[in-house]
């Protein structure tokens, strides 16, 4: 069968959404044991006719019938169950330029937590310390204040030469600190504690007013990220003969069953949380209580919501990714990424193309995946030795991969402003 | 006819001469004709169905209609009027003339009565005699009436033609002058009457009638000798009539056309005019027919009562009550039948039909029907008939004349009888022979022979069909379900927890399974991080570490070791697991429980030492030690994390102790040795002791302090033992690698021997939550079950053995030494030989 498929004369016609790179719209017959390469050098022919102004060849990816060609044309219309017959539309769009590997962070211990805001990098590490690194490489500052690994680390707001953040811990507190960036000194400002176990994720909000933590308490909780203490700790508290200041959380949600192990804001008001307890849960901050419920049936170790496509991703106890669409009321995985071997450790959205996310898996393996090509990523990021158990995409142009290996890598995407 | 209507004619003429001379006459009450004639219709009406009587009565009044009709159907082109008037005359005429010939017939009345029948039936001149002779018969009875004019039928005309002589000349004598003026006081008198009449119109006329005359039921002859005829009511004389004399009657019946009709009233001696009616009923009597003629006697018959039900009843009274009622005779008779039909006795008329018709149809069977229907061969007599294997169709070189390229030439004859000696193998079985025509073909010289063999063969070589069982290896194997629907399970190793030096022997989760502590063979026990595989902790303990125990109590952070004699209870350290609980397990250990609390007696304390920790052990996190006086080999927790209960090698009767750590107490539960002690540990809810020896798992009550039951396992040595969450199972894991399934439910002996792997198996654990168990030992692979217990229970367990999961490398013949399963996930942990912890999801 397959055999007679390649013998095939296919009409395909194509098409895309990108304006400087169209092609006429007349169908073309083309054999149907192409692949992706072959139909990249005729889509580049094309435009050299028509489009004088582009020099040099461009990469283009090509979707036919809503799912990225990674095999021969002939073998994914087969599993698509299309037909040969009619003319086909293909079509395509400038492919995601491959990351380039562009460093090695070494750390003294596994890299645990990792974040970008524009040229400054926040890890935190099993060694009970955060670090901050220019994204070229340099080493700023090394933190030491927690007693227990740091799991989660956030920038909150650069403001000049003041930057805030915040960290998580297993010592069951979370940090906020103020980096003064010229002169490179930092403080801790408030150290929050209600949680009875360690910290495991945290997510500030859009605003950057408020922060949330998940903890293996089965509890998230609502801090405010002000610095100055009067608005929000009570009189008696603050008599308290302590290091520091010490905060309470603006709230605490409790629901989840088993440990929180991952949080992110929707908007102001929504929070959506990721529990061992195999559900994600859609929060109303200000109510405090459950807006929706997401089961899925193993643990959830890592989410991340988009903003563009209003979308879910969940890294679950097993080798796939799902992707959830929490408008629909029924739990419904919409699309499944299969290709790492081990756990999925970690998921991020990429903050400027709706369609590619960041996974970082026990395999050893940092993938970038295109939501329309559910069996095969579009780059295998590799490098580590060990399992990766962050990975960072904030920095449109900078993919970061925490792992056991005790290193951060860093990643380049080239021209990481999308056309899309 | 034609004469007789003739004379009508000419009659009618006359009545219309006479009528003009009479008009001035009647025009004095012509209103009383009119009631007259209304009068005659009402009472045709009404008294139409009365008796013959008053109907002749009426016809003295009836007759003028009639008349009418009649000279309607004469002529018709007279008006309606003009012939009433007619009418009336005429009846005037008549009435006076009756008058007149009563006057002059008294004589002779027997003449007259026989003469009477004549007039009616054919002539007109008799008539005015027999009108007035006929009147008493009429009066008498209808009856006699009858009689005699069936007597008078016959009478010859010739007598009648006599009699005509004779009144026609009397007729004539008569001047007309004066007869006019009688008639004219005549119907005077005759009007009142009639007047009278109107009087009683509604009362009974012929009640009146008969009033008329009193003289009652007597011969009217003898009043012929004087003027009246009787008397009325009021006692006055009748008068009788003026009589006419033969010229009188002659005359009459020359003028008057309805002389013929004309009788006389014997009782009045008036004459009455016969109507229409009358004479139809007169017809009618003489002819035999009913007399009434409306009726007819040849309306079609209507069957009212006839077996059509109607829809509503024919009669108006209701069904008898009877006929609700079913009939208990009929009832019983017809049960008769029913059973008889129902026992065979009796058959219905279509069974029989159908018998005689199957009776008469010829019944064959097919001889040569190859068919293997299974009536058919039993009718042919063949029972499990086996067909005889099909043969080939005869080819060409078995005709008898075949072609010539199939008959052996000389070279092939060589090889036919070289062949001779194995005839098997040659290539036909018979030798092709050429013949001119069939009946040169020689007869069979082996056909009796070969007959005769093949009856020896079927009598002595009877077939029957062998019975063959077949039971495939596959249908012996029990259902089970397919693995795939009983997930989650663990299916792939996702981490391996690296750290350790030696054998890990021992490993378990903490309540939450965040952390995993292991103890292994290099003395250190490890705390881990679950998700990542990071140890966190570890603690140097020196000896080698044989078990270790996450303990239950969730305000407590204790981690029991069993460490050679040792009975260690570490907290893990702050960071690990909430540091609140760290603290206050600390705090609630630091000094141990007043002396006075803590009383053990003698053989305890030979045995068991609550040590006190020293400071460098504090540090590393040992919070209580408890020596015993022989290695450890197991201990276990109780659910409430209060008691453990720890088992030394070869013990003896004091192998078992338990240990209460609130009050650091211990206690030795046996005072007698059962045998070589394996491993001891509580029951998950109720007060129970589960110890194993070699052979047997004992079951204690702790409370009661007595056996509860003895569960023989039918394994040589025992190697671990573990209760189902809910209690009521036991999986005993042995050396001779057998798993046992206990349902303390139901027996003593295993509910079922697993018998899963090839070499000693070490390790058993229950799933807390999920209906999952898992086996391991020296095989090179842990095997994860599907142990469904049901709430109900008359459902026995479901075992289903679902996955191989890898396990470590080999050491020293090791390869697995403890699994134990996450206490949310399905996760499975192992401890292995080769220095990793494995976790599986």
């Amino acid at each position: 069968m397959a055999t007679d498929l390649a013998e095939v004369q296919l009409q395909v016609r194509f098409v895309t959404k990108q304006e400087q790179y169209a092609v006429p719209d007349s169908p073309y017959a083309i054999q149907s044991n192409v692949q992706s390469s072959d139909l990249n050098t005729l889509v580049n022919a094309l435009l050299k006719e028509t489009n004088a102004g582009i020099e040099k060849a461009v990469e283009f990816d090509f979707l036919v019938c809503g799912e990225l060609l990674c095999t021969t044309l002939a073998e994914h219309l087969q599993e698509k169950g299309a037909s040969t017959e009619e003319t086909l539309d293909i079509e395509y769009l400038e492919r995601f330029p491959a990351p380039a590997p562009q460093d090695c962070l070494m750390h003294d211990d596994w890299v645990s937590a990792v974040q970008a805001h524009g040229s400054w990098i926040l890890t935190g590490s099993y060694d009970n310390s955060i670090h901050i690194w220019s994204y070229k490489g340099q080493h700023k500052l090394a933190i030491p204040g927690h007693t227990s690994p740091v799991k989660a680390v956030s920038w909150v707001t650069f403001n000049g030469d003041k930057a805030v953040f915040v960290s998580g811990s297993h010592d069951q507190s979370a940090m906020l600190w103020v980096w003064d960036v010229s002169n490179n000194s930092v403080d801790c400002v408030v150290t929050c504690r209600s949680h009875d176990k360690g910290v495991e994720c945290i997510s500030v909000s859009a605003d950057a007013l408020k922060f949330a933590t998940g903890s293996w308490d089965t509890n998230i909780c609502l801090w405010s990220t002000s610095l100055s203490n009067e608005d929000n700790v009570p009189a008696k508290k603050r008599s308290k003969p302590d290091q520091g200041n010490t905060r309470e959380p603006l709230s605490t949600l409790k629901g989840h069953r088993e440990a929180v192990s991952g949080v992110q804001w929707m908007d102001f008001n929504t929070l959506l949380s990721s529990g061992w307890d195999h559900l994600l849960k859609l929060w109303d901050c200000e109510l405090g209580g459950i807006k929706q419920e997401i089961a899925g049936n193993k643990a959830f170790f890592d989410v991340d919501w988009s903003p563009l496509n209003s979308s879910i991703i969940a890294a679950s106890a097993d080798r796939h990714i799902r992707l959830y669409d929490p408008r629909s009321t029924e739990s419904i995985v919409k699309t499944t990424f299969t290709s790492h071997t081990g756990w999925v450790q970690s998921v991020r959205w990429s903050k400027t193309r709706d369609t590619l996310f960041l996974s970082a898996g026990y395999d050893g393996q940092v993938k970038l995946w295109e939501t329309r090509s559910p069996r095969t990523p579009l780059y295998d990021l590799s490098g580590h030795e060990d399992k990766v158990l962050c990975c960072d995409w904030s920095n449109p142009s900078l993919l970061l991969s925490g792992s056991c290996d005790n290193t951060l890598r860093i990643f380049k995407a080239k021209h990481a402003v999308g056309n899309a | 006819m034609p004469p007789f209507r003739a004379g009508l004619l000419k009659r009618k003429i006359q009545a219309e001469n006479t009528k003009d001379s009479s008009a001035k006459d009647e025009k004095g009450n012509p209103f009383d004709s009119n009631e007259e004639l209304f009068r005659g219709d009402l009472d045709d009406a009404a008294d139409a169905t009365d008796s013959e009587r008053e109907e002749e009565e009426d016809a003295g009044s009836d007759h003028e209609t009639e008349g009418v009709m009649f000279g309607d159907d004469a002529d018709s082109t007279l008006g309606d009027e003009d012939e009433a008037e007619g009418s009336d005359e005429s009846s005037e005429l008549t009435d006076s003339e009756a008058d007149d010939e009563s006057e002059e017939n008294d004589d002779d009345e027997e003449d007259d009565d026989d003469s009477e029948g004549h007039e009616e039936s054919s002539d007109e001149e008799e008539s005015v005699d027999s009108g007035a002779e006929s009147g008493p018969g009429l009066t008498h009875s209808s009856d006699e009436s009858e009689k005699k004019i069936e007597k008078q039928t016959p009478k010859a005309k010739t007598e009648s033609k006599k009699s005509q002589k004779q009144k026609t000349d009397k007729q004539t004598t008569k001047s007309s002058i004066d007869q006019l003026a009688d008639k004219i006081k005549e119907t005077s008198v005759n009007i009142r009457p009639v007047e009278q009449k109107d009087e009683y119109e509604s009362g009974d006329t012929s009640d009146e009638e008969e009033r008329r005359n009193t003289v009652g039921d007597v011969p009217m002859w003898w009043y012929n000798e004087y003027p009246h005829v009787g008397y009325d009511l009021d006692g006055r004389r009748i008068m009788r009539p003026p009589q006419r004399d033969q010229i009188d009657e002659f005359l009459k019946k020359c003028e008057d056309p309805d002389f013929w009709r004309t009788v006389r009233d014997p009782q009045t001696g008036q004459d009455v005019t016969l109507s229409k009616d009358d004479l139809e009923l007169l017809r009618r009597i003489r002819e035999g027919h009913v007399p009434d003629p409306n009726h007819d006697e040849y309306q079609p018959w209507v069957e009212w009562f006839s077996r059509e039900v109607l829809a509503t009843p024919v009669r108006a009274f209701p069904e008898h009550k009877r006929s609700f009622l079913p009939s208990r005779s009929e009832q019983l008779q017809i049960a008769k039948i029913v059973h008889a039909l129902k026992m065979g006795w009796t058959k219905t008329r279509k069974q029989i039909a159908d018998e005689r018709r199957k009776k008469r149809e010829k019944n064959f069977y097919n001889l040569w029907g190859s068919s293997t229907n299974e009536e058919e061969e039993k009718l042919r007599g063949i029972h499990k008939h086996i067909p005889a294997p099909k043969r080939p169709l005869p080819s060409h070189a078995e005709s008898y004349n075949p072609p010539p390229e199939y008959l052996l030439d000389s070279k092939e004859m060589k090889e036919w009888n070289k062949l001779a000696e194995t005839p098997w193998k040659r290539k036909y079985t018979f030798l092709p022979q050429k013949f001119g025509a069939l009946r040169a073909v020689p007869a069979y010289e082996r056909f009796i022979r070969e007959r005769f063999l093949r009856c020896l063969d079927l009598y002595l070589a009877p077939r029957a069909i062998k019975m063959r069982l077949t039971i495939s290896p596959e249908d012996l194997v029990p259902k089970l379900p397919s693995p795939r629907d009983l997930q989650p399970f663990p299916t792939q190793q996702v981490l391996q927890f690296k750290g350790h030096e030696g054998v890990v022997r021992s490993v378990d989760f903490d309540p939450s399974g965040q952390y995993v502590v292991s103890g292994s063979d290099d003395g250190t026990v490890k705390v881990w991080e679950t998700s990542t595989g990071r140890c966190l902790r570890s603690i140097r303990l020196g000896e080698s570490v044989c078990r270790v125990g996450w303990g239950p109590a969730p305000g407590l952070s204790l981690v029991a070791a069993a460490v050679g004699n040792r009975l260690l209870l570490l907290n893990p350290g702050a960071d690990i697991g909430a540091h609140r609980v760290a603290e206050r397990t600390d705090r609630l250990l630091e000094e141990p429980p007043p002396a006075h609390d803590v009383a053990m007696d003698d053989r305890t304390k030979s045995c068991v030492t609550w040590d006190h920790v020293k400071p460098e052990e504090w540090a590393i996190g040992v919070r209580i030690a408890v020596t015993h006086f022989k290695p450890l080999v197991h201990l276990a927790w109780h659910g409430r994390g209060d008691y453990i209960c720890c088992t030394v090698r070869d013990g003896a009767s004091r192998a078992v102790s338990v240990h209460q750590i609130s009050r650091r107490r211990s206690q030795l539960p046996f005072r007698k040795s059962k045998g070589l002690v394996q491993c001891a540990l509580f029951h998950p809810t109720k007060p129970l002791l589960f110890v194993a020896t070699q052979r047997a798992v004992r079951v204690y009550d702790l409370v009661k302090q007595e056996l509860v039951r003895k569960l023989l396992t039918g394994a040589q040595w025992v190697s671990a033992l573990q209760v189902h969450p809910k209690g009521d199972n036991l999986l005993v894991a042995s050396y001779d690698r057998k798993c046992m399934w206990f349902d303390l439910e139901l027996s003593s002996k295993p509910y079922q021997t697993l018998r899963l792997h090839g070499k000693a198996v070490r390790s058993v654990a229950f799933h807390p939550r999920y209906p999952l168990f898992a086996t391991a030992g020296d095989d090179p692979y842990i095997v994860v079950s599907h142990g469904m217990v049901y709430n109900d229970l008359l459902q026995n367990p479901l075992l289903v053995p679902l996955k191989q999961l890898p396990s470590g490398e080999a050491r020293d013949a090791l390869h697995t030494l403890d699994v134990r399963f996450h206490p949310a996930q399905p996760w499975l942990l192992a401890a292995c030989a080769d220095h990793t912890l494995r976790l599986y999801s």
